[in-house]
């Protein structure tokens, strides 16, 4: 009996985790249901109040795979043979040509370009050093800084993706590195295909934007606040919009507004302050008098759409721009904040006077540091930028997004700058990246695009429903009608291994998808073999003359080889597939391994167990 | 297994049958192997396959394919062209969109499969298969004794084989059942293997344990024995996998309906396989290996 007790504790401690995993899940449809069942004002208002909750069950719930929820995923590689050709210098016919042939043979073989493009020179007894590196060079130290330019071309490419996927605004994008020089990039949701690619493929374009001063940059946001508060606004233009938005009540403010905007009667400190101050609700100044404004990570895409507003955005002088940082800093207490910066319209400079950019580390104070190099063109202009701006922040701008504004210390000639004051080496390495991404493109293709549209998905995921249900009625019927009591036993034990299967699901948040659901389904079939193999033997122990007890106990022991093997080998067919698949089908081996491994689990312990209480208890379960 | 002889001669000419519907007919693998673009469209009403061939074709499409995937108001068009990002597809919508009335068709899906990837995958696809037959062949023989695990092996060919040469023949006969290779064909395929081999490891579990008990046996006799042990035991669990493939391939809808069909085929042939060849080959192995 206390054996009994630890296998109790196991199966209970096992639902119980399974529950855990699989709670974010239902609260996420839980919020679903009740934010469809709502609308306009009132779904905004509660998607207001639950909006941490929201998004934390987001990030764990069970997710769906792309072919269920519709969306696109995009394969992208670094196209090396472009590449090799932007950073070649004095390119000639004997160049080019080597170029034309590589790319020809590329078409056919799977090789990789470098050595190929090595081969070539070698052939025609061209040293490599006539094009890159230096001329004393020899040809293998050339290929591996090849090598090394290609790897750091992908990083480029995933950082620039990652940076415009980001001002996108695709909710939960997924942009990951495959093999040495592919990016997948997973939009769910995303229809436009158009804009998608003009999205992946367009040429970074990097800035260098100087930074309002942070007294006009504070008078703005306040003429914003006054404004949206409804207070007569200090810009001249701005009468005639308060009128507007007087006649038309239902603006978009309201509805920006809306949930958090309190009624005129509540009297709480934050209600007034709501009230009157709108922006700076929001938007919170620096108060170190940089001229930055904070915005938390949740109030972003609401301070996005109130500065979109055309109304707005006439409150703006003609050379002024709100620019947000590319990524989220963290407060100590873990709120995720962005900055917004004031900035000039037109930028100084822009990235393409960039040679060369390197993090390193100061050797002084070991710190981390980024040396930046200008052609002398750039060198020129960014003496002079530096020059009349000494002590003023100049932000360094990716397509828009601010990855560090630093403070012009001096005027610097002959283009070499440093850039400090750096956090962690991690940033300085992300700068880096940022800065070559302006110097040299990375030149990417679409290899691979597949979407699914929205209306394919439902249909899915109602056909992957249905399957399940009809799966599940059909085989607990069955194992009821063949083996009575102890069908039902087993169909007890598959109840349970669909909880522990969608619980470990949710426990990695592993992806959903259609073929996934197949093989949940294939793994309810699968799962009664266990039952099915310790049944068929009982009943063997029992026709031999063994009593019910001894009969169980042999069926049991048995069985389990046969158990052990039937299921090893399909779970290391499961182990090849989902080495060799991908996307759905990588969907569908998971589900069955973890399928396999969970009914092994309820088909042998839970089913035992209640056997062994029913007899505990006197009762005799029937085998038919 | 006194009737093995009869049934490796119907094996055998069912995968002759089908292997030579393999070689004329071929199979028809999907866009995941072939690389070049595939759209799948849903028109609101039964489209003329002689209209939409006319467009595309006056389009500069004329190499195009065009076939029904599922139902009849779904179409599967497809182009092995290859085109900078999406071109193709792309243009393969306007075409259709200019000729045709307004809204008569929407996009269910578009893949776009570059010839590297193409050419990608199916490495993949050879090597996951090969590797998961190594897979089996050195767990068998670990458990058990190589001779077993070339039988259970032999099995597991000729499933594949049986089931690959049954799509062949079967490929485009309705519309209904779209029988492409895809990835979740092979997919199905190495699932194929996992459960095949999944019931000789039990007929083989039960001849271990019976050669133990029944020493004077000969090795034909313990066979029959085993396979009769555990053949309720085999047709049980077939039948529920049975049922819920059934129920996948006639309420999972089009996406995974050939990898249904596919796995109900190769669960069929896996029950009569591992009773009839896996164990027939091992035994037919230790009877030449006694002669000499």
């Amino acid at each position: 009996m206390r054996n009994q007790f630890s296998k109790i504790f196991l199966i209970l401690a096992a639902v119980v985790v399974s529950f855990i995993f699989l709670y974010p899940t239902y609260e996420d449809y839980q919020f679903r249901k009740n934010l469809a069942s709502r609308s306009g004002q009132d779904s905004i208002a509660y998607l207001e109040q639950h909006q941490e909750d929201i998004l934390n069950a987001k990030l764990k719930r069970i997710k769906l795979g792309l072919d269920l929820q519709g969306g696109m995923r995009v394969v992208l590689e670094v196209d090396v043979i472009q590449l090799l050709e932007d950073i070649a210098k004095n390119k000639d016919d004997n160049f080019f040509a080597i170029v034309k042939e590589v790319r020809e043979q590329s078409r056919t073989t799977d090789e990789s370009v470098i050595p190929v493009f090595g081969t070539k020179f070698q052939d025609r007894g061209i040293r490599m050093s006539r094009y890159f590196g230096n001329i004393r060079d020899a040809d293998n130290t050339i290929l591996s800084y090849l090598n090394d330019e290609t790897e750091k071309a992908v990083d480029r490419a995933i950082e620039i993706v990652r940076n415009r996927v980001d001002q996108y605004r695709v909710s939960e994008p997924n942009i990951q590195k495959q093999g040495s020089r592919r990016i997948i990039v997973e939009l769910p949701g995303v229809k436009d295909e158009r804009e998608v690619q003009s999205l992946l493929q367009g040429t970074a374009k990097l800035e260098f934007r100087l930074l309002r001063d942070p007294a006009i940059s504070y008078r703005i946001m306040q003429s914003i606040d006054d404004y949206l508060s409804g207070k007569v606004p200090s810009d001249t233009a701005a009468g005639s919009k308060t009128a507007k938005k007087e006649e038309k009540p239902k603006d978009a403010l309201d509805d920006l507004l809306a949930g958090n905007k309190p009624a005129a009667t509540d009297t709480t400190q934050e209600a007034k302050f709501l009230r009157e101050h709108p922006f700076f609700s929001y938007v919170s100044p620096d108060q170190q008098n940089t001229g930055e404004g904070y915005v938390l990570e949740t109030n972003r895409d609401r301070v996005i759409r109130l500065l979109a507003r055309p109304d707005v955005r006439r409150l703006l002088p003609v050379d002024f721009e709100f620019l947000w940082s590319a990524r989220p800093d963290a407060t100590p207490d873990g709120k995720k904040f962005y900055r917004l910066y004031a900035v000039k319209r037109v930028p100084e400079l822009t990235g393409g006077v960039i040679i060369d950019a390197r993090a390193s580390v100061d050797p002084n104070d070991n710190r981390p540091i980024v040396n930046m190099e200008m052609n002398a063109e750039g060198s020129r202009e960014w003496a002079r930028i530096t020059g009349a701006n000494v002590n003023k922040r100049i932000a360094i701008a990716l397509d828009n997004a601010v990855f560090s504004a630093p403070t012009v210390i001096n005027k610097i000639i002959g283009g070499r700058s440093q850039i400090t004051g750096l956090e962690s080496p991690n940033e300085a390495r992300l700068l880096e990246i940022v800065l070559r991404a302006g110097a040299l493109p990375a030149p990417v293709s679409i290899i691979e695009q597949r979407s699914v549209g929205p209306s394919l998905g439902e249909d899915s995921i109602r056909a992957g429903l249905n399957s399940t249900m009809w799966a599940v009625i059909l085989t607990v019927l069955f194992m009821l009608f063949y083996y009575h009591s102890a069908g039902a036993m087993a169909d007890v034990a598959l109840v349970f291994n669909i909880l522990f299967l969608l619980g470990v699901m949710a426990g990695f948040s592993a992806t959903l998808t259609l073929p996934g659901i197949a093989g949940i389904v294939l793994t309810l079939g699968i799962a009664v073999d266990a039952n099915v193999l310790i049944n068929e033997r009982v009943r063997e122990e029992l026709a031999g003359g063994k009593t019910l007890r001894a009969a169980i106990d042999a069926g049991y022991e048995r069985a389990f080889s046969a158990i052990l093997d039937s299921n090893v080998t399909t779970f290391l067919t499961g182990v090849v597939l989902y080495q060799f698949g991908s996307g759905p089908v990588q969907g569908f081996a998971l589900t069955l391994m973890i399928g396999i491994v969970a009914s092994m689990f309820s088909a042998i312990v839970i089913t035992r167990v209640i056997f062994n209480i029913m007899l505990d208890k006197g009762l005799t379960p029937n085998f038919g | 297994m006194g009737a093995r002889t009869k049934m490796y001669i119907a094996s055998t000419t069912i995968i002759v049958i089908g292997m030579l519907s393999l070689f004329v007919k071929g199979v028809d693998y999907g866009i995941d192997f072939r690389g070049g673009t595939e759209l799948v469209l849903s028109f609101s009403e039964k489209p003329e396959f002689g209209q939409l061939r006319e467009i595309l074709g006056g389009a500069g499409f004329g190499d195009s394919e065009i076939k029904s995937f599922g139902s009849e108001t779904m179409i599967l068009v497809r182009t092995t062209r290859q085109g900078e990002g999406m071109t193709v597809a792309t243009a393969l919508q306007d075409a259709l969109r200019a000729k045709l009335p307004q809204g008569s068709f929407q996009v269910l899906r578009q893949d776009k499969i570059g010839p590297k990837i193409g050419k990608e995958l199916r490495q993949d696809a050879m090597y996951a298969i090969v590797a998961s037959l190594l897979v089996i062949l050195a767990y068998v023989a670990i458990r058990y004794k190589f001779s077993f695990g070339v039988g259970a092996v032999l099995a597991l060919y000729h499933d594949v084989l049986f089931t690959l040469g049954i799509i062949s023949i079967l490929d485009g006969v309705t519309p209904w059942l779209n029988l492409e290779i895809t990835q979740e064909m092979i997919a199905a395929f190495l699932t194929l293997v996992g459960l095949s081999v999944n019931d000789t490891v039990v007929v083989f579990d039960r001849i271990r344990e019976n050669s133990k008990i029944y020493r004077s046996w000969s090795l034909e006799q313990i066979m029959n024995r085993s396979i009769n042990d555990t053949l309720s035991r085999t047709i049980i669990t077939s039948g529920t996998i049975l049922i819920v493939l059934l129920v996948l391939l006639f309420v999972g809808g089009e996406v995974t309906r050939g990898f249904a069909f596919a796995l109900t085929v190769g669960i069929i042939v896996g029950t009569y396989s591992s009773i009839y060849i896996a164990s027939a080959v091992v035994l037919d192995n230790s009877l030449r290996k006694n002669k000499e």
